[in-house]
């Protein structure tokens, strides 16, 4: 019988490859732990009454890695009980409906990971080199997070 | 259109070492541009000789001047450089060779 303790791990995946949930979820799965919380983000059809053909990605990759790692150790300083986490993006060519991140994190009690997904993604929104293009039917249009901490509100 | 995946680095033509100048001393470090900035820029990624002190302010007045279209952006914009990102001020920065500055946009993940 292995002696394996279920050392906390990160799993940081940008691709460009459709997500699966069950591939993220089923990496965080832990005997240690009673909950595993996700969050899926999708692609919407419409922004401001203009209809969304697709989406597209593109990310600073290296340092967006490095930046999700940071949001990992944030995670585990702010919930020491959280086992494992997950975080896959896609990057390019997003259709409308599909999944562009997916996040998934596990924790003996529920509070915890519903907690910390939550901080994921907001974190990440506001810290890591990703950019998304919408394409629209006449013009497209890159996308500017509101949680962007150096944007400017006012144009 | 610009592919996203290829980053193929434009530099200079021959590599050696630079002499010093009597005045400031300067460096290569490699420039990237990612989304709108990579669009105004109409590239990905190329080798710029730069001041080695110099702030985040003045780098983005020499970058401009290569490309001036960029100067739209400037309100907007941070840099990444050596992946910690900077804002556009007063910050002085010291380069060392190689060193890997990115032009970051508003940024829209998740």
């Amino acid at each position: 019988m292995e002696e394996n303790e279920d050392v906390p791990k990160d799993f940081i995946k940008l691709k460009s490859e459709k997500l699966s949930v069950d591939e993220v979820s089923e990496l965080v799965v832990s005997p240690y732990c009673g909950a595993v919380s996700l969050f899926i983000g999708t692609t919407r059809n419409n922004f401001e009454g203009k209809k969304v053909i697709h989406l597209e990605y593109e990310a600073y990759t290296s340092m967006a890695e490095t930046e999700i790692k940071k949001i990992c150790r944030d995670v585990r300083q702010k919930w020491p009980s959280v086992k494992h986490i997950a975080v896959h993006h896609r990057l390019g060519v997003v259709p409308i409906t599909e999944a562009s991140v997916i996040i998934a994190v596990s924790s003996p009690h529920r509070a915890e990971s519903l907690e910390a997904v939550m901080y994921c993604i907001n974190t990440l929104k506001a810290s890591v080199p990703i950019w998304k293009k919408e394409i629209y039917e006449d013009e497209c249009s890159w996308k500017e997070n509101k949680e962007c901490f150096w944007a400017n509100s006012e144009k | 259109r610009l592919s996203p995946r290829r980053r193929r680095c434009r530099g200079p033509a021959a590599e050696g070492s630079s002499p010093r100048d009597g005045g400031s001393m300067r460096c290569q470090v490699s420039v990237l541009y990612f989304a709108r900035s990579a669009e105004l820029a109409g590239l990905r990624c190329e080798t710029l000789s730069v001041p080695r002190e110099i702030t985040s302010l003045q780098l983005w007045e020499e970058i401009v001047k290569v490309h001036p279209r960029l100067a739209v952006i400037r309100d907007q914009v941070v840099f990444a450089v050596r992946q910690e990102y900077v804002l556009l001020g007063d910050q002085l920065l010291v380069l060392q060779p190689g060193d890997e500055v990115a032009i970051i946009p508003p940024i829209s993940g998740g």
